[in-house]
């Protein structure tokens, strides 16, 4: 019958855990009572007689656990009854509680924060149908270079190619003046010009109406619109039927409306079809090219048509075209594959703060430990297992681990509106960033293993202390080994170092990326872009007087392309004596400007003169050069006065009338980058769908800004200016590098303070555990600034070794970040010496607090109290 | 040589048995009986019958229910089991074999090595 009473009692008790609670303090107080009495009765006064009971009985808070603990090994009992103990003892020490937590938040944080990039950039499928079938095309030259597609040569694949269900383009995207109704002030905003079929392609359909059809691809028919739904939201006020808007100075039909947050590459809030007017040269480089796979086709297979088909192209049309062959790549590869080093070295960074906070607690929960170990061994003493004992503290660590994670998920979901307000610029489809499922999954996991590393170690470690030995040596005697301090401290300090090391290495580029050497003045320079009618040539000269006249304007030029921007025209060079169908020696760009252009940019004329107003139509045509066109065709001559040519975008000779530096950037260096400039009076029909003027400003350019704009609106209305600077624009170029430099900073911060906060507490524990030592030291004549100097010393040590670690983990952990540095070796010698300052001092720092206390020491009291 | 409270795993619950055995008694009662039987040789502390008590309980050795006592007290009384009973009789015969081998180990001769 044993069993029965066994099962009933444990039914009865599994039910009334509460009641079985009440009942043991009754049968406790019943217990001290009779003691008590017994007592008295052998002559004791009821006070004393009371004391005495209540030592023969023992500490009735560990007895009542203890019996707790007997009534289950029933597993949810014994789960409920961990937990409430978990709670408790958690609600007892609500400063190690909070700074438990904070860590968590931190760590786990900034691991969901950083994976919820990388998921969002790099992992999820691009917002189109089917998005995991469609490719990028480009062609490759002779050089094995990748080049935009020319149209002729993407109608060649269009019309030959059997591996896709679609092939569609879009041309490079440009500004226009647009107004969303006919008495609209009229705008400038990003347009984009696509070839048949190119939403259907992307397995987009339109929001309202329907994408252009063939007739409205045709040539010489006339221009129709499709417009994002955020243009038709804000600027036609959601009108249906949709109507028409004003395109440059024509009223144009607006056929469709994109769904919401559409976007190709770069947002843009206007659509035409292009085909009516496509471009015609086979070697110009000009359009994107998207296309879908044929369902059951190979990317291999298409690869190898694409290749065949670049090949018959080539030896039909030789030299016309610089294609050889064509490169197809997954569109999402594309568009993210520069991302993906930078992304994962984040990543790479977020994963490292999580550990130093993993290390902090695991310190935490030894050091607390210290403090539990007779509570713990008193509980071994009365029955407790081992491993009920260490399932206890992991229980306990996990509630801690959990309570975080839920914590930082909430602290991830705020920080995601700030990270895209700052990276949505900076990094492509951060603007889609989100918290989804996957997200949620991995800081689950996460969580998981931080409770793992964070509840077992200490566990183990506290569980297997032998009771007795405790018991006997008192408070002081007993401390987790110091060898477990200096790897702890040790291993979050070196991946502390390391995290400085990296975001110095970016600040440095990030400072020489600004402050890179242009071969002219960019720092002051404003631009305004405009889109001038036929007619408002006329006023060129009005606009130069009256931005002049702007208060901060030392000069005022225009040119066709701003500063630091190439690639829209470009294309080989000739000498007379070049044949007109060979390889050309060089190839340049061209840049239309009026003749104060060099003097306001500050571009150093190295020969020759610049362009004068008698530069103008009817006098001979002239051309100033860069060096490296002049090496290329006349090396060794005075390139003055030499007459050259292209084909591709002036007919006529050209007299060479000056040399001027070079403009390169950071991502363009010296010597790559040869132009040809010719003047705007001679050639202003040449000039292309917009102008720039670009200001030299003293002082602050936003006063100049704001006021260029209202000054260019007075001269011509109807055309916008799109208003810059072009230092803002080399930052922007390096935008992916700021982004990572931000984070980098914020983890390497992060990493820093935990490291402070693990040192302190490392270092509080270790002076704790001491008194006694110190005390004794101090009644022996130590003075106090000399025990506070070998605390600090101390610290400093384990910190040392952490940073030898941490310079070794940095020499090798840049690596990855080499491709992204510009103008600062991974191993910079300064960069070193900056981790290894910032973190030494830090840790010191942050043991003056404990190291002051300990010099606090009363040595009669310290002795006295063991 | 200080050895107060220093007992062989496992026999503070057999004399825990056992004094619930000498008769249905309160926890209080059970740790005065051993102390008192012991001589003072099994100094324990008081509150540790407790834990002791409830593995017992859970393992059906014993029974406890809550009486008044002869001071019009409320207390809860604990009382063997026939389980429980056999369960005493088979630790003392564990008892008994294990201190007689321990003691003819601890009084042989060198000859008999």
């Amino acid at each position: 019958m044993s069993w029965l009473h066994a099962a009933r009692q444990r039914f009865r008790d599994l039910f009334a855990g509460e009641r079985s609670d009440r009942d043991l303090a009754e049968e406790i107080a019943h217990h001290l009572e009779l003691e008590t009495e017994r007592q008295m009765r052998d002559g004791l006064d009821r006070a004393a007689a009371r004391a005495v009971a209540h030592v023969r009985f023992g500490n009735s808070t560990l007895i009542t656990d203890a019996v707790r603990a007997e009534r289950g090994n029933n597993l949810l009992e014994g789960a409920v009854q961990d937990l409430s103990w978990a709670v408790r003892s958690l609600r007892k020490n609500p400063g190690f509680t909070a700074l438990s937590l904070l860590t968590l938040v931190l760590g786990i944080g900034a691991c969901t924060i950083a994976f919820s990039v990388f998921n969002t950039v790099l992992l999820r499928p691009l917002p189109y149908r089917d998005a995991d079938n469609l490719v990028f095309i480009r062609e490759r030259n002779a050089k094995g270079d990748f080049r935009p597609p020319s149209f002729p040569n993407f109608v060649s694949w269009r019309e030959q190619t059997r591996s896709f269900v679609g092939v569609a383009a879009a041309m490079f995207p440009y500004a226009r003046t647009v107004a969303g109704s006919g008495d609209a002030e009229p705008e400038r905003v990003p347009s984009l010009e696509v070839t048949k079929g190119f939403f259907s392609t992307l397995g987009v359909a339109p929001a309202v109406g329907r994408e252009f059809n063939d007739t409205e691809h045709t040539p010489g028919r006339p221009r129709v619109a499709m417009v994002s739904y955020e243009f038709w939201r804000n600027r036609m006020g959601a009108r249906q039927p949709l109507g028409t808007i004003r395109l440059g100075d024509n009223p144009t039909p607006v056929v469709g409306v994109l769904p919401p947050g559409f976007k190709f590459l770069q947002p843009a809030d206007v659509y035409v079809p292009n085909e009516g007017n496509p471009g015609t040269v086979r070697s110009s480089h000009n359009y994107t090219v998207v296309a879908r796979l044929r369902p059951g086709a190979t990317l291999a297979a298409a690869r190898a048509e694409m290749t065949t088909i670049s090949r018959s192209l080539h030896a039909v049309y030789g030299t016309e075209t610089e294609a050889v062959d064509a490169d197809v790549r997954p569109l999402r590869d594309f568009i993210v594959a520069n991302y993906r080093t930078l992304l994962s070295i984040i990543f790479a960074a977020a994963t490292l703060v999580l550990l130093i906070a993993c290390t902090n607690l695991v310190s935490a929960q030894l050091a607390r430990g210290w403090h539990r170990e007779r509570e713990i061994v008193v509980r071994a003493a009365l029955g407790a297992s081992r491993a009920r004992i260490a399932r206890q503290l992991i229980v306990e660590s996990t509630l801690l681990v959990l309570l975080g994670t839920g914590l930082a998920v909430v602290v991830a979901f705020g920080a995601i509106a700030g990270i895209k307000a700052v990276g949505g610029a900076l990094i492509p489809r951060l603007s889609e960033l989100s918290l989804d499922l996957r997200v949620l999954e991995f800081s689950v996991a996460i969580a998981t293993l931080t409770a793992l590393i964070v509840g077992i170690f200490p566990a183990v470690r506290l569980a297997r202390r032998d009771a007795g030995q405790v018991l006997r040596a008192g408070r002081g005697g007993s401390s987790v080994r110091s060898t477990v301090w200096r790897a702890l401290i040790g291993f979050e300090v070196a991946l502390a170092v390391v995290l400085v090391i990296g975001s110095a290495l970016l600040v440095r580029t990030l400072r020489n990326i600004l402050s890179a050497e242009t071969g002219f003045d960019s720092h002051g320079l404003v631009t305004a872009a405009i889109t001038p009618a036929e007619s408002d040539t006329a006023r060129f000269d009005e606009v130069v007087t009256s931005l002049r006249a702007l208060p901060g304007v030392e000069g005022v030029a225009f040119t066709s392309n701003l500063p630091l921007q190439w690639g829209n025209w470009s294309g080989p060079v000739r000498r007379p004596s070049d044949p007109k169908d060979r390889d050309w020696p060089a190839m340049a760009g061209f840049r239309v400007v009026s003749p104060d252009y060099f003097t306001v940019l500050r571009q150093p004329l190295l020969r020759g003169r610049a362009f004068t107003a008698n530069d103008r139509v009817g006098a001979p045509g002239v051309a100033i050069i860069t060096p490296g066109i002049a090496e290329k065709l006349w090396p060794g001559q005075d390139p003055i006065g030499k007459t050259i040519a292209t084909n591709y975008l002036f007919n006529d000779w050209l007299t060479v009338v000056g040399v001027v530096a070079e403009a390169s950037s950071w991502s363009m260096p010296h010597g790559t980058q040869n132009e040809i400039y010719v003047p705007l009076d001679q050639r202003s029909g040449s000039l292309g769908q917009q102008i720039i003027a670009v200001l030299r400003t003293e002082g602050r350019p936003d006063a100049v800004m704001s006021a260029t704009r209202a000054k260019l609106h007075a001269i011509i209305p109807h055309s916008p200016a799109q208003i810059g600077t072009i230092d803002d624009r080399i930052a922007k170029s390096a935008a992916d590098r700021r982004f990572a430099m931000l984070a980098l900073t914020a983890f390497g911060v992060i990493a820093i303070v935990l490291a402070a906060v693990g040192i302190y507490g490392v270092m509080w524990y270790i002076v704790s555990t001491r008194t006694h030592e110190i005390g004794i030291r101090m009644a022996l004549g130590a003075t106090a600034g000399r025990v506070r100097q070998d605390v600090l010393s101390s610290a400093a040590a384990m910190a040392a070794t952490g940073v030898l670690i941490g310079l070794a983990g940095g020499a090798y952990a840049t690596r990855y970040l080499q491709a992204s540095l510009y103008g600062v070796s991974r191993l910079d010698p300064r960069v070193y010496l900056i981790g290894t300052a910032v973190t030494l001092g830090v840790a010191v720092l942050a043991a003056y607090v404990p190291a002051w206390r300990s010099s606090r020491v009363d040595p009669m009291e310290a002795i006295r109290d063991t | 040589m200080d050895r107060s409270g220093d007992l062989l795993p496992g026999t503070f619950e057999m004399l825990v048995l056992k004094g619930v055995s000498l008769g249905e008694m309160h926890g209080w009662g059970i740790a005065e009986r051993i102390e008192r039987l012991s001589g003072g040789v099994c100094d324990i502390q008081q509150g540790t019958v407790y834990p002791v008590l409830q593995r017992l309980l859970r393992r059906g050795w014993v029974v406890a229910e809550w009486r008044v006592t002869e001071n019009q007290r409320r207390a809860r009384y604990y009382r063997l089991t026939a389980a429980g009973k056999r369960q005493l009789a088979d630790e003392i015969s564990w008892w008994r074999r294990a201190i007689g081998g321990v003691d003819r180990v601890l009084r042989a001769e060198p000859r008999e090595a």
